[in-house]
């Protein structure tokens, strides 16, 4: 199944992913009414920079999900797709998603009173982060074809050619 | 193979998972001595407030991993005969066998501290219990400033009775909060109409037709109609204390949680074993610490050998009368050698404990925002190498970790 890839080389740091990502996750899922919204609607993934390097971080939806394992109310679960998602009316606030996650992608709805996190846009074939970003730092593949092309690239460095 | 598994909390249920995943064919039976099993123990208070709150999973373990659930009691275990005795007579028999019978509310020794309209919380009988004391009460008296006594407290006052909580120490959550964290959420308590008393343990309790008397040592006294002793905890081990099992506070168990007798395991809150910052055995008494536990023992009865490094003693997060918090490892270091720094801001309180190179403690109230990465530098013991001011600044985030010299095992 294709998975998201972040390529941080090609990230600018323009958040056109947490917009699209907040957008989607917005009431009308437009950009005009999402900005009038209040509270704003949040989004699911972080532009993060560091010295020499920038990229958007994202849920992982582990395949050993601390997030999930330690879950107190039922909240969390794996939908069919293998996403980790919310059961909404199940959260009680009590954060230990945020404590256990090593990400640092849940935060809180401090309006709703219940953690949020990215669903992997699960109704979208391509999720809003991916489609929005212009560089192709995010992009949706297939593991065995990322792996393939960065061993290819690491040959022809060595190789000279 | 025949799997017993002593207890249905989430030890127990996490471990029959681990087994039924790794052998189609296990005989998995399971022994709650609680009516209901299982259920989200963590979540027990909000029956206080709510009797028909759904505290119950919503994907049922028992049928989607075929667990044979028998309401008993365990008596004991005969390791001759590979057997468990139940209060019923029933001795079903065993290949494999996980104690995780979790732990009992601690009740300290004071005159008076049984009786009518005193109660403790630990099971959703006894939340139930406390549910229906609670009508026609005006005053209640929480014994035990912790996360439990917290949420009864919480739990008293949305039901519109006055609550006071009594803690014997200086301070409520010792150990998981310093004295300005205690001080935030003591505030945040008094601003939900909660009130505190702390620096003196109960003398005696009193009791006059339904009135209940607390006196404490220092010489005040408080009347209740209705008292939650929430002291604290201690495994649960009764039932095996001569059965041949090792025992100490807990059920001592090695690196596989195998106790001495070979095909015998423990997992979750009966354990004793080591302190993963210290290397002091200790008991562990939190719920993820026993959801990991419970993988790990069921994974390795069914035939892994995964190694349990140990855990943190303190591992909580918590949502206390609006605030957020998040507290991991040491706060207050007793032992030389730790650096502590504190960031403290309206709205958002942070103290980092340094080790060296290593980040031993840290606790966020207000803003929990990446915890998640400071408490798996705690529990994974990562050296911090260049990062450790970054750390200190309380600033630190996943992208930090992107080609470090040593990125342990945050990176990608």
């Amino acid at each position: 199944m294709k998975q998201i890839f972040v390529r941080p080389d090609r990230c600018m740091a323009c958040k056109g992913c947490e917009t699209a990502c907040a957008v989607q996750h917005s009431a009308d899922k437009t950009l005009f009414s999402a900005v009038l919204q209040s509270p704003p609607p949040m989004k699911r993934l972080f532009v993060e920079a560091a010295e020499g390097i920038r990229m958007p971080v994202i849920c992982r939806h582990c395949e050993d999900a601390p997030c999930l394992r330690a879950c107190i109310s039922g909240c969390l679960y794996r939908d069919d797709h293998g996403f980790v998602r919310r059961r909404k009316e199940r959260c009680i606030g009590c954060w230990t998603c945020i404590m256990l996650c090593p990400f640092g992608v849940i935060t809180r709805d401090r309006e709703k009173h219940i953690a949020v996190k990215c669903d992997r846009c699960h109704r979208l074939d391509v999720p809003a982060c991916v489609n929005a970003c212009p560089t192709r730092a995010l992009v949706m593949a297939e593991p065995e074809e990322v792996a393939a092309d960065r061993r290819q690239k690491a040959v022809r460095a060595e190789s000279g050619g | 193979m025949n799997y017993i598994i002593i207890g249905g909390g989430i030890a127990g249920i996490t471990a029959a998972k681990a087994v039924r995943r790794r052998d189609a064919q296990a005989e998995i039976t399971m022994i709650s001595a609680e009516k209901t099993c299982p259920y989200y123990r963590p979540l027990i208070p909000l029956l206080i407030e709510k009797g028909d709150a759904d505290v119950t999973y919503a994907e049922d373990p028992i049928s989607e991993y075929k667990i044979n659930l028998l309401q008993d009691r365990v008596v004991r275990v005969a390791l001759q005969e590979r057997d468990v005795v139940l209060a019923s007579g029933k001795r079903p028999g065993f290949d494999k066998l996980l104690i995780a019978t979790g732990s009992r509310p601690v009740i300290p020794g004071i005159e008076g501290i049984s009786g009518p309209g005193i109660y403790t919380l630990r099971t959703v009988d006894d939340a139930l219990r406390i549910n229906a004391a609670v009508q026609g009460v005006k005053k209640a008296a929480v014994i035990g400033g912790g996360f439990v006594g917290i949420k009864a407290a919480l739990a008293l006052i949305r039901r519109g009775i006055e609550v006071i909580i009594i803690e014997q120490l200086g301070q409520i959550l010792s150990r998981r909060l310093d004295a300005r964290g205690a001080e935030i959420v003591s505030e945040a308590l008094a601003r939900r109409g909660i009130k505190i008393m702390t620096g003196s343990p109960v003398s005696r309790i009193t009791h006059d037709s339904g009135r209940i008397t607390v006196r404490l040592e220092s010489g005040s006294t408080t009347e209740a109609g209705l008292v939650v002793v929430a002291a604290g905890v201690r495994p649960d081990i009764e039932a095996f204390r001569d059965s041949g099992i090792k025992t100490g506070r807990g059920i001592l168990v090695g690196e596989t949680l195998e106790t001495n007798v070979p095909g015998i395991y423990a997992a979750g809150d009966v354990v004793e074993f080591r302190d993963l910052l210290t290397g002091r055995p200790c008991v562990s008494g939190l719920w993820s610490n026993a959801e990991e536990m419970g993988r790990i023992a069921g994974s390795n009865m069914a035939g892994d050998r995964i190694k349990f490094e140990g855990f943190l003693p303190v591992m909580n997060a918590a949502d206390i009368a609006g605030i957020p918090l998040v507290s991991a490892g040491i706060i207050e270091p007793v032992e030389e050698g730790h650096e502590t720094v504190t960031d403290d801001r309206p709205g958002r309180y942070r103290r980092l404990v340094f080790r060296g190179d290593r980040l031993e403690g840290a606790l966020f109230i207000g803003d929990v925002r990446n915890a998640g990465i400071y408490v798996n530098l705690i529990k994974n013991r990562i050296p911090l190498g260049g990062l450790k001011e970054k750390a200190a600044s309380g600033d630190l985030q996943y992208v930090h970790f992107i080609k470090t010299p040593q990125p342990g095992r945050l990176a990608v």
